[in-house]
């Protein structure tokens, strides 16, 4: 009965969350069965259930998490990075090769993608490190962007450009919170900007193609553009009340690949057409809101830069993922939280929410 | 929840909190108009592009109607080939190595191949001609071979049996895209065939049918996944020709490598038997896609259809124009002599004749084609008078035939000349009008309208190639009757049999033929060689057939009786001539 109370106690002020976080599962079950489905049969058991599985794994996560005081991490944030660094390599050498990249560990049937736990990692460092207010060079902005460059450049070896981008854009947005020159971070940015079309001779073929897709999608209809080129035929037709549930012609008859994965939304946006994607934002939009809400119980810097960290992140996601469906930002393979069919992704993003709901906790 | 919200304001982190607040909110609504963007106002088009992607019409060519002459010889048909085609949706990814291997299977160069793809390529999920033009057999092997990577489909294809002779009659069928602006009005699709030329352009309405189809359902990768409909393909009309095939050979024949035109008109009406016009190309080379920079780049313009479209100063052959006139304007009779000769003096210019014919009547006028009893017949009648018989004879119309782009002559006028060379008519101009020289320029079949007309006591016909076709009224004689007196066209006719008939006639040598042919040669003077020209019409008395011969350049009007000796040979000995 005790422990039942301090579960009422603990998350009265989750309801919202708890209430979008159970429609994005619907949706995501449901969307991920459609995409499976095809001229009336359905192929993708396996998916299904290894999702669900996720899922109720996840939910069980968010739970433990949001019982471990969130000050744990500031002492062990070098060993979580530590070991996500240790994953990141292990994978490079002995990791599952999907799709022409390697960012897979195999456990049990169940594929591990460290790259994910990296965002967690670098969340962590970050907040430590922002937290100590410091204002100098060293300790507020060389340390932690050492930290970052290191992190990503084990994950573009990969490849995965997305993740490595979000790595930085966490970090310069956390970093424009500190206390720390705002100077540094502007003249990096800059810098970065002048040498990305360096940065982009050194990309693999494919991450080129995608970028070049993305300034003029129909130059290779067949090629990398294919997929913009379908994405936005998919959500253009869904219209304004879309085609109805099973009924998008561009999933059905399988125009879209990766459909289950980084390209969901397209199956969302044909089939539920304009009033359901706005639906969707708001969910994701009373998500964000909430979060950064609790920002102003704040008495501890620590927990202000995680929650930082972790709506940022999840803005990120959502913005840059339904960005390139659409075609206005480029295909660097990102999936949609919450959503995507993807168990590392899914799990990280609800630990970070169980480490968001302790914080809410001990702030109150 | 007072204290919390008072503590809430004075949290340090409330600007942090409303620059986050800001920055999602812009990117959501960023994301909401570009989907608004999409979905609501470009939804339609998308909503179009989506169906292009799955829907599939499959088209099934619909027969043309077939040609045929009038004794019911073919002229034009379809015949079925079958083409190979690829959906590159589906074989985007192996293409190189599928084209090798066709390439080698069925002894097909594979830069064809490539060529063909690059071609008729038109979107991802439309079959695209890779080969075309093949028997069953090799077809059949191949789909056994690569089976549902490549697609066998039975095509109709234009097939002209007469390929040189007829060419310039029928034209060919080109694809309707090379034309698809000015089609689309009237409902072709891009992938029809229209005709191009001479009969099939002419009466493409009819030949042409109605394509049909089928309405596939497919997936991504161009399978096929459900069937939406089919529309059964319509046959076209068949036209039945005035042409005789064999006539037509026989006119290619007389030709052989020299320019001309060659027509043999039905009197009475107007039907047109044969109309050759030399050099000829093969149609057929157009449609099997075989060489045709040959035709293209003749400098002797093979594709030009000389009948209609050229315009030849007529020579002599003008005189009997003339002699009509000045009978019927009551300015000479029949025996009315004028001396000649050897020239005629008008100031200080010597206008020539071919030798002195002494005294010359009408009969002998003609016969002799004497230029100085025409120079003074046109004096006589004046300038005015000759154009108006000219343009009255249709000399500077239209023969309105069924066949497209015809050219109309030129008849000069005293206005026509102070208008546009801003000079006045002088005598001269009418001596050279009245030996058909000068401005004065008819296409073949307008002057053989014009003889024709005076040959019949002033029947102007409309000549024409159409005889019936299925489901069409059978052709409306739409021939016209000018008042000209039968005696007047009595006479001209039996001068004009003096040509043939009299031992010092121009066309004496035509009178082993016995044919009764009465007629009227011409050598008509050009910056180069002359042009030369026969008009005549048998037999005599009552005229049945119209012939005219020009050989363009060929020296004399000698060289193009010599022509119209061989031709007319020919086709009696045949027994073409009914």
């Amino acid at each position: 009965m005790r422990i039942l109370k301090t579960f009422q106690l603990k998350f009265s002020g989750f309801k919202t969350i708890a209430i979008c976080l159970i429609l994005l599962n619907s949706l995501s079950l449901a969307s991920i069965f459609s995409s499976l489905h095809q001229a009336g049969k359905f192929t993708g058991e396996d998916i299904l259930l290894k999702q669900m599985i996720w899922i109720a794994f996840s939910w069980f996560m968010l739970i433990i998490f949001s019982f471990i005081n969130f000050r744990v991490y500031f002492n062990s944030a070098y060993m979580i990075y530590a070991i996500n660094i240790i994953l990141l390599v292990i994978v490079l050498f002995f990791g599952k090769k999907v799709m022409g990249a390697q960012r897979w560990i195999s456990i049990f049937g169940f594929t591990f993608q460290p790259s994910e736990l990296s965002k967690a990692a670098i969340i962590i460092i970050l907040a430590r490190y922002f937290s100590l207010n410091s204002k100098s060079f060293i300790k507020g902005f060389l340390i932690p962007f050492s930290l970052v460059v290191l992190n990503a450049l084990v994950i573009i070896k990969q490849p995965d450009l997305g993740t490595a981008l979000i790595l930085f854009f966490v970090f310069f947005i956390m970093g424009f919170f500190s206390k720390v020159n705002k100077l540094y971070f502007i003249l990096t940015l800059s810098l970065g900007l002048l040498t990305s079309p360096f940065i982009i001779n050194s990309l693999k073929y494919y991450q080129k193609q995608r970028l070049m897709v993305f300034i003029n999608p129909n130059a290779d209809p067949l090629g990398a553009g294919y997929t913009i080129i379908q994405s936005k035929i998919a959500i253009g037709s869904g219209g304004v009340i879309g085609h109805g549930y099973l009924a998008g012609t561009q999933n059905q008859f399988n125009f879209l690949p990766e459909r289950h994965t980084d390209f969901i939304f397209t199956i969302i946006a044909e089939e539920w057409g304009f009033l359901g994607v706005i639906l969707l934002l708001m969910i994701y939009w009373f998500i964000l809101k909430k979060i950064i809400q609790q920002l102003l119980n704040c008495r501890d810097l620590f927990a202000f830069y995680l929650i930082v960290g972790i709506s940022v992140l999840y803005f990120l996601h959502v913005f840059i993922n339904i960005g390139m469906t659409l075609g206005i930002l480029p295909v660097v393979g990102l999936p949609l939280i919450f959503l995507s069919y993807g168990g590392t992704n899914l799990l990280i993003n609800y630990i970070l929410m169980g480490i968001f709901l302790n914080i809410c906790q001990n702030q109150r | 929840m007072k204290k919390q919200e008072t503590k809430n304001r004075n949290s340090p982190f409330q600007a942090y909190t409303n620059i986050l607040n800001y920055i999602y909110i812009t990117g959501f609504l960023i994301l909401a108009t570009t989907l608004f963007y999409f979905q609501v106002i470009k939804g339609d088009y998308f909503s179009n592009r989506a169906q292009k992607n799955y829907v599939r019409p499959m088209l099934i060519r619909a027969i043309r109607g077939s040609i045929f002459d009038r004794n019911g010889k073919t002229l034009a048909y379809d015949k079925a080939v079958f083409n190979i085609s690829v959906i590159p949706r589906q074989i985007y990814k192996e293409k190189e190595s599928l084209f090798k291997e066709i390439s080698i299977f069925s002894n097909y160069d594979k830069k064809n191949i490539e060529r063909n793809y690059k071609k008729n390529f038109e979107n991802l999920y439309t079959p695209v001609d890779i080969i075309t033009d093949i028997d069953k057999s090799l077809a059949l092997k191949l789909k056994e071979r690569f089976g549902d990577n490549i697609i066998v489909n039975p095509q109709p294809q234009r097939y002209y049996p007469y390929s040189y002779s007829s060419s310039h009659l029928l034209g060919y069928v080109k694809e309707a895209r090379i034309f698809y602006d000015q089609l689309k009005q009237y409902g072709y699709n891009p992938l029809e065939r229209v005709g191009f030329l001479g009969i099939e352009q002419f009466y493409d309405a009819y030949l042409r049918g109605e394509d049909g189809g089928d309405l596939l359902e497919v997936d991504a990768k161009g399978r096929e996944v459900g069937f939406l409909g089919k529309r059964l393909p319509k046959k076209g009309k068949d036209l039945y020709l005035t042409i005789d095939a064999d006539i037509q050979e026989s006119a290619q024949k007389t030709f052989e490598d020299k320019t001309g035109v060659l027509i043999l008109m039905a009197c009475a009406d107007g039907e047109i038997i044969s109309l050759y016009s030399s050099p000829s190309y093969n149609p057929n080379n157009f449609i099997t896609g075989g060489k045709t920079s040959v035709f293209l780049n003749d400098p002797k313009s093979p594709l030009l259809n000389r009948s209609i479209q050229s315009a030849y100063p007529p020579g002599s052959t003008f005189k009997p124009v003339l002699a009509i006139a000045g009978l019927e304007e009551k300015k000479i009779t029949p025996y009315t002599p004028f001396f000649c000769n050897g020239e005629y003096t008008l100031g200080n210019a010597r206008f020539r004749c071919l030798k002195s014919h002494h005294q010359q009547n009408l009969y002998q006028a003609i016969a002799h084609s004497c230029n100085v009893y025409f120079y003074h017949l046109a004096l006589l009648l004046g300038p005015r008078s000759i154009s108006k018989w000219s343009i009255r004879l249709g000399l500077d119309s239209y023969t309105n035939i069924d066949l497209p782009h015809e050219k109309k002559g030129f008849i000069p006028t005293l206005s026509w000349k102070k208008k546009f060379l801003k000079q006045n008519w002088y005598a001269g101009d009418t001596l050279n009008l009245s030996i058909g020289q000068g401005y004065m320029q008819t296409t073949p079949l307008g002057l053989a309208r014009a003889i024709n007309c005076i040959a019949t006591g002033g029947v102007m016909v409309t000549p024409h190639l159409l005889k019936r076709a299925d489901d069409l009224s059978p052709w409306i004689d739409t021939s016209k009757t000018l008042d000209i007196d039968k005696k007047n066209s009595n006479t001209i006719a039996l001068a004009m049999r003096e040509t043939v008939s009299s031992d010092s006639g121009t066309a004496h040598m035509l009178e082993d033929l016995n044919l009764g042919l009465a007629g009227k040669t011409g050598t008509a003077q050009t910056g180069k060689e002359s042009h030369g020209w026969f008009i005549g019409f048998f037999p005599f008395e009552k005229p049945k057939y119209l012939i005219c011969v020009v050989l363009e350049h060929g020296g004399s009007s000698h060289n193009a009786v010599i022509l119209t000796h061989k031709f007319l040979e020919d086709i009696k000995q045949q027994g073409l001539l009914f």
